[in-house]
């Protein structure tokens, strides 16, 4: 059986990772432009399972099993050093107990701690604005590129093919069945197609009248010069500022800083913003006063590929036979990568995934209007 | 001059805002990076405060060597990114916000 898999990010490579463990010969996967060059390497390398919606729970908590086994296995730079959400108000507090026993009531350990904790875990955080916070002790954080490349050379050693610079433009079917897709450099064919390519998911998938509302929303990260260990944490989230910014330190040393800025959808990635150091640097720099002595070194931008309920779209596309989607993550590709791999792989060997809350995100919730429900909706 | 001897490749720096020498890319391109944007965020060539002034096209001239690729391909997607040089961030932590307002989306979705 030959694969082919549109889109060489880290979610097309885990589930050509995946296929290959599981003995398939020929697996094939191309990409527009280079391996990793969408959001696979432009994101800030957390994760975590404390979501509100049992879909997101459930799923990333197999993800962060499987994080644990590469961890062990590759050797790669990943560490469960907690998220913490700080509160400035005292009120916030309350939505995080609220927050903290949906996590609970599936298993996800969060729990909410008060300043003194707070200040042994963040010990550089100005304790006299803050109130106390919601600790996730099972996220984390990792070094995106050493994981992203680790898994690209093993997708090739096992004999996967990737193919860079090579955007496919449409896709050729007959009677319910995708035959090939096309691209600048020739006709690919195939006898299962997996669509992995994110925003650019919409235009490949439009050419055989499918319909993926993903709208890619634009993320602008800074990041700093290296220095010694100041975040000890995965991520720290200041809560209570609009945009929510937010902060981590890599394992380089250099601190990433961000905040959830307004920008229209499709904004091309090099239209940098000269405000968002301003709107980034200055809240931040009240939850950590030492940031006023660093130096800013890059600025770049990302995107979110939204969808209309913040979820991925998973699984088989009907009416078509051989025919599946993994995109539309919404800023949570990376962390889902390694179980969106396993799932995917299921669906095509087995005709269903091994979780079955993956099955809510199939494409036809848009239309059915089953969309998944935020069950701890706060704030 | 006595002391330990160390290859040539080992002493070559190429980045020096990383340290990373010419045996750091040769060992990379025999791992199996054979892409070098992937080679280049890897070795953190360019991610220093020279923003890839001092190394970048070295490290390039070295792969595309290495590849048999030319120049121009294998700088196919690299993009100069703000701000060319290291900015201190007290510069936007005290002055008065110029862009206040409701510019910053609503809670959800962040990672």
């Amino acid at each position: 059986m030959r694969i082919l898999i549109i889109g060489a990010g880290v979610s097309g490579l885990f589930i050509a990772y995946e296929l290959l463990k599981r003995g398939l010969r020929e697996v094939l996967v191309l990409d527009a432009k280079t391996p990793g060059y969408g959001a696979s390497l432009r994101n800030i390398g957390c994760f975590r399972s404390s979501f509100t919606s049992r879909e997101h729970v459930l799923l990333m908590k197999e993800s962060i099993a499987k994080w644990l086994e590469i961890k062990r296995d590759w050797g790669v730079f990943i560490e469960q050093r907690g998220y913490l959400w700080i509160a400035r108000r005292e009120d916030t507090l309350d939505v995080f107990r609220e927050l903290a026993k949906f996590h609970n009531s599936l298993g996800v350990p969060t729990r909410v701690i008060g300043v003194d904790e707070l200040s042994s875990r963040e010990p550089y955080i100005n304790t006299s604005i803050v109130k106390g916070a919601l600790f996730d002790p099972t996220a984390g954080k990792m070094s995106v590129i050493e994981v992203f490349t680790e898994l690209y050379i093993r997708v090739k050693k096992m004999g996967g093919i990737i193919i860079p610079h090579t955007p496919v433009e449409r896709l050729a079917s007959s009677g319910g069945v995708v035959k090939s897709a096309i691209t600048p450099r020739g006709e690919y064919t195939a006898d299962v197609f997996v669509v992995a390519a994110a925003e650019g998911s919409r235009k490949i998938l439009e050419s055989i009248g499918v319909n993926v509302p993903i709208e890619p929303s634009p993320r602008h990260p800074l990041v700093t010069e290296p220095y010694a260990e100041v975040i000890k944490s995965g991520l720290v989230i200041d809560w209570d500022t609009p945009g929510s910014p937010h902060i981590t330190q890599t394992q380089h040393g250099s601190i990433i800083l961000a905040r959830d800025i307004k920008d229209e959808p499709w904004t091309p990635l090099n239209s940098q913003r000269h405000d968002a150091f301003e709107r980034i640097i200055k809240p931040l720099s009240e939850l950590y006063p030492f940031l006023r002595n660093v130096n800013v070194n890059r600025y770049w931008m990302g995107y979110y590929d939204m969808t209309p309920d913040h979820h991925p779209i998973y699984g088989p596309i009907k009416p078509f036979e051989n025919l599946y989607i993994a995109a539309g993550f919404s800023g949570h590709g990376l962390m889902m990568a390694p179980i969106t791999g396993v799932l995917i792989a299921d669906w095509i060997l087995h005709g269903r995934p091994r979780i079955s809350v993956a099955e809510n995100l199939v494409l036809e919730r848009f239309e059915t209007g089953r969309l998944v429900k935020e069950i701890a909706v706060v704030g | 001059m006595g002391g330990e001897e160390v290859g040539v490749e080992k002493a070559t720096i190429i980045c020096r805002c990383n340290d990373v020498t010419l045996e750091d890319i040769n060992k990379a391109i025999e791992a199996g990076i054979d892409d070098f944007e992937l080679l280049r965020k890897y070795l953190k060539i360019g991610f220093g405060p020279c923003q890839g002034r001092g190394c970048l096209l070295i490290a390039a001239r070295i792969f595309a060597r290495r590849m048999s690729k030319s120049l121009g391909d294998v700088l196919v997607n690299y993009s100069v990114r703000p701000p060319i040089t290291p900015i201190p961030a007290k510069y936007f932590t005290t002055v008065s916000l110029a862009f206040q307002g409701g510019e910053e989306v609503s809670r959800g979705g962040k990672s």
